[in-house]
């Protein structure tokens, strides 16, 4: 089953880096894409929001660092809980975009 | 061989009735001795009573041992074995090992340390030893003016024991009982009017039974009175027996005993103590040479000779009913035992049990009332509701709540965070799948324990590691739910960092010297939040705590339980009483999502009187206790339908002699499962006590005959007075 998403997006909010009870690190941050596609045979603006979330040990070094940055995420999408439908993207590999 | 007699035996086994052994002479009742039961060395205690005549009399073993290394047991003590045996329906034999110190329950002798002093025998005294023995000579110098401990005449000679030992032998010396040293009563704070008039009206009472509700809010002296009242009775001569919550059985309290009663011995018994220690203090009780008993549930059997007062402190405490084996109401016995020993019985509270106040009502008990703090500058605590259904929360705390807590932390006061839940909290769940940590073998929840990173059960007592993702769906992102002292602690620490944070609870205090450690930092001012359980509700004086912070008080309202309401207003009548006990007001602050609920309104007004006089109400009307009377049937298995099919059968059988006794259930006990077994229930109520004990009388044969057909896995109990369902 495809479950991919890349992005190119600034961060616009960094959480404090946590723990989950068993001391894996999360690091959730807010991401927000901006250019242009073209759609139907014209160039068009699009701009998006995506809430995002980093789990594992890799985490830990982009902790503190990426607010404010543009970086290119790939991950997967999923729920943000049983209750609320809303998509998180779960960030499995990043970089920065040399500006 | 034709001298022997037959004896009838008690033993520590789940059977009724007694066992009959051969006597090489006549025996009194109580002497306790060793017999072969079923191949086995068991201890057995004599008891009055009739072989069967069926036995056959070649077939009677003697008696293996008979321990006569102290006294047969007081026929006091074998009075009240019977009563508990026939009122709580338990095996007489199990009832009486139930109640003797663990020394006494194996095959042996006890050992004792003989610690009565030495003196010279005329023929000692007539023979003074030559010059040239100069230890001997000293010795027996020493012992001219009169009986001396061991530990006295070793500092005089070290070859003090040796030689005492020979003396002892040759007839010179011998043990003497250590002359009871004068009463000496310390000075204590002067008591006010209230206090003065439950004094005198008590102590009137000295020498017939009457039970006394001393009903005095927290911080009203009772323990003062007690006090008083305790030296009235050892100044006749008379011994003390003071029951105490497990928790408020402090070495804060037992210090201001010594310190009142600075000759006096007290024996102290609690389950911390050495088997050892337990028998001495349990021995100097029986024979008369402790003054005071200062004990948990477990020492309302002592025997006390010269028995002339019982208090029982906190009186509505849960602990002092045993919740498995033989299980009784300490405090019922303890007026049961008053009323045997014709003496005057004080139970104090300031929340006294519905129990104790519907009998006030029925005139058997008569109520005094402290309604003044002792402490002239002290006031009652001011209590407010937060109502935190429109609020937002930081972390489980109110804006409200914070502000208080910075403005007790800018005047460098004290401030407690109350919350009755330990652990880090009580559940992790997975936000994603909705899967959350139950416990495998109870229907519980795991709570998890941060610091150690275990999932625990408060119940069973399983313990696991965290798990890494979740079990049901993968994820890794599972979360804590809900508050606990853990999570609390650091979160205070995060919003107040400056401040000194304390938590106390059952996991921070398991060490032996936490509590000293505890009151040193309290007392020497390094704390400034102290966070805890119900631990920091009962008993313990902190002094000066201005702020009381109550968190998730509001599970109490929900259990199922028609006795949680009254828990609850308890511990939170004694949680806000620790407000303000020196000369600050205290305030107490409850976060609540039913801000109208009339307990809360009965807790702000500080009005107990009130909150019973409605729940008792509530009672009568819903046929409770102690409107009428309980008894609860519970059985467990492996599998439920065991333990129900137990149960309906039993209750088949038993319905066309129930009369008016009323059977409900089978139903799942509130735990349904513990431990890995399946609990169901069957509760007996009948409006006239004694129509239910002939009931269980009948129902009991009926039971055994059950429990055998029913097989291993299955276990059962009755539990009469039941305090938990």
């Amino acid at each position: 089953m495809q479950n991919r998403l890349v992005l190119t997006a600034t961060v616009e909010r960094e959480d404090v880096l946590r723990y989950t009870p068993a001391g894996v690190p999360v690091l959730e941050m807010w991401l927000r894409h901006q250019s242009r596609q073209t759609e139907a045979g014209a160039e068009r603006d699009v701009i998006c929001e995506i809430q995002s979330v980093m789990v594992g040990e890799a985490c830990r070094a982009w902790a503190g660092r990426v607010a404010g940055q543009e970086l290119t995420v790939s991950g997967f999408l999923c729920q943000r809980s049983l209750r609320n439908p809303r998509l998180v993207l779960h960030i499995e590999s990043a970089e920065f975009v040399k500006g | 061989m034709d001298t022997f007699e037959t004896v009838e035996v008690l033993l520590d086994v789940p059977l009724h009735g007694t066992f009959t052994y051969l006597a090489p002479h006549a025996l009194p009742a109580g002497t306790r001795v060793q017999v072969d039961f079923r191949g086995r060395k068991q201890c057995g205690v004599l008891v009055d009573g009739v072989a069967n005549p069926a036995l056959d009399p070649a077939k009677i073993k003697p008696l293996a041992a008979i321990f006569d290394e102290l006294p047969p047991l007081p026929a006091a003590l074998l009075r009240l074995i019977d009563f508990v045996s026939a009122y709580y329906h338990y095996p007489k034999g199990a009832a009486l090992f139930t109640a003797l110190p663990t020394a006494l329950r194996v095959a042996q002798a006890a050992r004792l340390a003989d610690r009565r002093a030495w003196a010279l025998s005329a023929a000692g005294l007539a023979d003074q030893p030559p010059a040239r023995q100069r230890a001997r000579l000293a010795l027996w110098q020493a012992l001219q003016d009169g009986p001396q401990t061991i530990h006295d005449l070793r500092a005089v000679s070290a070859q003090a024991p040796k030689v005492l030992g020979q003396w002892l032998e040759e007839g010179k010396a011998e043990r003497a009982e250590p002359p009871s040293p004068e009463l000496e009563v310390a000075d204590g704070p002067p008591l006010n009017a209230e206090q003065q008039a439950a004094l005198a009206a008590i102590s009137d009472s000295f020498g017939r039974f009457q039970p006394w509700l001393l009903q005095g809010v927290t911080g009203s002296g009772k323990t003062e009175v007690y006090l008083h009242l305790i030296a009235c009775a050892l100044a006749a001569g008379r011994q003390v027996l003071v029951l105490v919550p497990e928790i408020s059985l402090t070495p804060q309290l037992l210090q201001r005993f010594a310190d009142r009663f600075p000759v006096t011995p007290i024996a102290a018994l609690h389950s911390s103590l050495a088997d050892g220690e337990r028998l001495q203090g349990w021995v100097d009780a029986w024979q008369g040479r402790a003054g005071i008993v200062i004990g948990t549930r477990l020492s309302v059997f002592v025997p006390l000779p010269r028995l002339g007062l019982i208090v029982v402190d906190e009186e509505h405490d849960g602990s002092l009913k045993q919740q498995d084996g033989l299980r009784y109401h300490a405090r019922d016995l303890a007026v049961w035992r008053a009323h045997d020993a014709a003496v005057p019985i004080v139970l104090g509270s300031a929340t006294p049990s519905l129990e104790t106040v519907a009998n006030v009502e029925a005139g058997r008990y008569r109520r005094l009332l402290l309604t003044t703090r002792a402490h002239a500058a002290a006031s009652l605590p001011q209590v407010r509701l937060v109502d935190t259904r429109l609020l937002r929360l930081n972390e489980g705390l109110s804006e409200p709540v914070l502000a208080a807590l910075a403005k007790r932390l800018q005047k460098r006061e004290m401030s407690l965070v109350f919350i009755n839940r330990r652990g880090y909290s009580p559940v992790i769940a997975c936000p994603q799948c909705g899967w959350t940590s139950g416990c495998k073998r109870c229907s519980s929840k795991l709570v998890l324990h941060l610091l150690q990173r275990v999932l625990r059960c408060h119940h069973c007592g399983w313990e696991e590691g965290v798990p890494r993702v979740c079990p049901d769906c993968g994820n890794v992102d599972i979360q804590p739910l809900g508050e606990g002292t853990q999570r609390l602690e650091s979160a205070i620490q995060r919003l107040f960092p400056e401040a000194r944070v304390l938590r106390i609870d059952r996991d921070s205090t398991r060490n032996k010297d936490a509590w000293d450690e505890v009151y040193r930092k309290v007392h020497a001012g390094e704390v400034d939040i102290l966070i805890g359980t119900q631990m920091l509700a009962k008993g313990h004086d902190f002094g000066a705590l201005s702020l009381v912070v109550v968190l998730g008080a509001d599970g109490g309202l929900y259990s199922a339980d028609f006795r949680a309401g009254e828990r609850l207003f308890s511990l939170l009548m004694q949680v806000a009483g620790r407000a303000g006990r020196a000369e600050h007001r205290g305030e107490v602050l409850v976060q609540t999502q039913w801000p109208e609920h009339p307990l809360y309104l009965s807790l702000v007004a500080q009005d107990f009187d009130g909150f019973a006089t409605r729940e008792l109400a509530a009672r009568r009307e819903a046929h409770f206790p102690p409107a009428i009377f309980q008894a609860l049937l519970r059985a467990d298995a492996h599998e439920a339908h065991e333990a129900e099919a137990f149960l309906g059968q039993f209750k088949a059988e038993a319905a066309p002699w129930l009369g008016e006794v009323a059977l409900f259930g089978p139903a799942p006990a509130t735990m349904a499962r513990l431990a890995g077994r399946e609990r169901m229930q069957l509760v007996f109520e009948c409006a006239d006590r004694r129509a239910l004990h002939r009931c269980l009388n009948q129902a009991l044969p009926l039971l055994e005959r059950l429990g055998r057909k029913a097989g291993r896995s299955l276990r059962w109990s009755l539990d009469v007075d039941p305090t938990e369902m």
